[in-house]
């Protein structure tokens, strides 16, 4: 045997060891997940006899839906456009108070190091409360109707428009940027004719998605008072017209169906 | 459109005078160094550039040939030395710094035009600096600066494709518009940081004749990073070699002999032994 055949039948010995160790790591992380999920399901008392068990409650709500209430879709009109202007007027706040925000928000055009890591808290803080909590609190704030729904949307909104809007800017392309720089561009002119022609198709894809999210978000804000077509769901609903509820979510429905092909269509126009 | 006019009036604005005699650019013992001083990328390097004279500088890639160009306007901040613009220290300070910018175009490698922006905005942002940032916001234009974005545009053949957007454009026609976009800026000086690199040796050619071109009849000088020989030989009035961030030649065309070349290029040959 050659000094290299030793070699290399070491190499094959190390790579089995280490091939076998991954094997283990994999086998070891895997059981821990099946445990934690176990350990989920059993907490929250989610079982497959259950799901069968509430087969015939839910045909039941069905059974007493159905047909829907196509008449009520006439009183359901009002509710449904208020729905699409809290959702309008909600992102349109959302983009106004996410513009400067953004700039802060990024390493490349924010003014101090502070101040980005600052702004970048308040979006986190802003993004990490769900629409309907905020809801729930400006209701009791400003009271029940469309205007705390309007918030409630812009708030959530600007924090995740502003967060998504300052990572674009951050991958913007150096290049154009520093050729404005050398050309004796100020900072904002820079930010105006080098880095927004970047950013612009992206970041018009966000405003269209984040107007979709909110048709959806403020048809249930009006669970909680706050306007829209979710406040004709919970009164049919609490009142037990369950054909008039039916006719409520047929309505939603069809309004996401609309929100989404038009949203899709602009994009395709935009981009 | 009569360009010669365009081109007139343009040079009567910067007036050519003797190269040498009184230099547009002085770079005085400038280095720079990366990483607290563990990476040497320029050793103090010094010279003068003459008004209208095109310099191009020679090395391999790595000796120190953009960040020289860099330096000059602060792109990089030099860590020892100065740079004089027409006698007069580039500095730190903004409005100043701004100031200085204006008087030195830039060209680079990638080009790095707006691609999303039509070709006369991109030509029109070498007028930022003369303008305020609030007209920005509506990206909005004197008809003076247009129509020299115009003019601009017609030196380097190119006012047919104005309204065009910017990545529509082959490579050499989009260095052709950086090339105008710097002269937007009625500049003294162009720096051009390995402006071919990315083209073909026959639209290479035709860059490089733009750039020549306008530094002989506008007066403007042009420092130009290569790493080509024979480009080197063809367009430059002066050569001034770099290895691992050293000036280690400093002469016209004809003295850069085989010896000076073996200098230049040496370091990387034995390397490449190994």
């Amino acid at each position: 045997m050659t000094s290299l055949d030793v070699t290399i039948a070491q190499a094959v010995e190390r790579e089995a060891a280490w091939r076998h160790r991954r094997i283990a790591i994999r086998l070891a992380i895997f059981a821990l997940c099946i445990l934690v999920l176990w350990l989920a399901a059993a907490r929250i008392k989610m079982s497959l006899v259950n799901v069968v068990l509430g087969v015939p409650g839910m045909a039941d709500v069905f059974v007493r839906m159905f047909p829907p209430d196509l008449s009520y879709l006439n009183r359901l009109i009002a509710p449904t456009i208020e729905t699409v202007q809290i959702a309008v007027w909600g992102t349109l706040l959302a983009v106004i108070a996410s513009t400067p925000l953004c700039l802060l928000a990024a390493r490349n055009t924010t003014p101090h190091p502070v101040v980005y890591s600052a702004t970048r808290i308040l979006l986190n803080l802003l993004r990490s409360i769900n629409e309907l909590i905020y809801a729930l609190l400006l209701v009791s704030a400003v009271g029940l109707g469309p205007y705390p729904g309007v918030l409630a949307i812009a708030l959530h909104a600007t924090g995740m428009l502003a967060k998504f809007v300052a990572e674009e800017i951050e991958h913007v392309g150096r290049g154009p940027v520093e050729a404005l720089q050398a050309a004796g561009a100020g900072r904002m002119q820079i930010i105006l004719m080098g880095i927004l022609p970047q950013v612009l198709p992206a970041v018009v894809g966000y405003i269209l998605y984040r107007f979709d999210v909110s048709i959806r978000s403020a048809t249930v804000l009006g669970l909680v008072g706050a306007g829209g077509l979710g406040f004709s769901l919970i009164t049919t609903m609490k009142m037990f017209k369950y054909h008039e509820t039916a006719a409520s979510i047929l309505m939603i429905i069809l309004l996401i169906l609309v929100a989404d092909w038009i949203s899709g269509w602009l994009q395709k126009k935009v981009l | 459109m009569n360009m010669n006019v365009a081109v007139d009036r343009l040079a009567t604005e910067t007036a050519v005078s003797g190269p040498n005699a009184d230099p547009i650019i002085s770079i005085v013992n400038v280095s720079k160094s990366y990483v607290r001083g563990s990476l040497v990328a320029l050793s103090d390097v010094s010279f003068d550039v003459g008004r209208g004279e095109f310099i191009v500088i020679l090395g391999p890639s790595g000796a120190g040939k953009s960040t020289l160009l860099r330096c000059i306007n602060r792109l990089a901040e030099p860590t020892q030395g100065k740079i004089l613009l027409n006698g007069k220290e580039v500095c730190d300070n903004r409005r100043e710094l701004r100031l200085a910018r204006q008087q030195i175009g830039m060209v680079f490698q990638q080009f790095n035009l707006v691609s999303r922006l039509s070709v006369l905005t991109n030509v029109l942002t070498g007028r930022l600096s003369y303008r305020s940032t609030w007209r920005s916001f509506f990206y909005s234009f004197t008809r003076e600066d247009r129509a020299m974005a115009l003019e601009c545009l017609e030196m380097v053949a190119l006012g047919h494709k104005a309204l065009q957007r910017a990545d529509t454009l082959s490579g050499g026609e989009q260095q052709r518009v950086a090339i105008a976009r710097a002269l937007a800026q009625r500049p003294k000086v162009i720096l051009a940081d390995e402006p071919v690199a990315s083209l073909d040796p026959k639209i290479a050619r035709q860059v490089l004749n733009y750039l020549r071109d306008v530094s002989q009849r506008l007066g403007i000088s042009v420092i130009c990073n290569l790493h080509q020989i024979d480009f080197a030989r063809e367009y430059a009035q002066r050569i001034v070699g770099l290895c691992q961030g050293k000036k280690i030649f400093d002469g016209p065309p004809s003295a850069l002999d085989d010896e000076v070349l073996n200098k230049i290029y040496g370091l990387r040959l034995e390397n490449a032994g190994d």
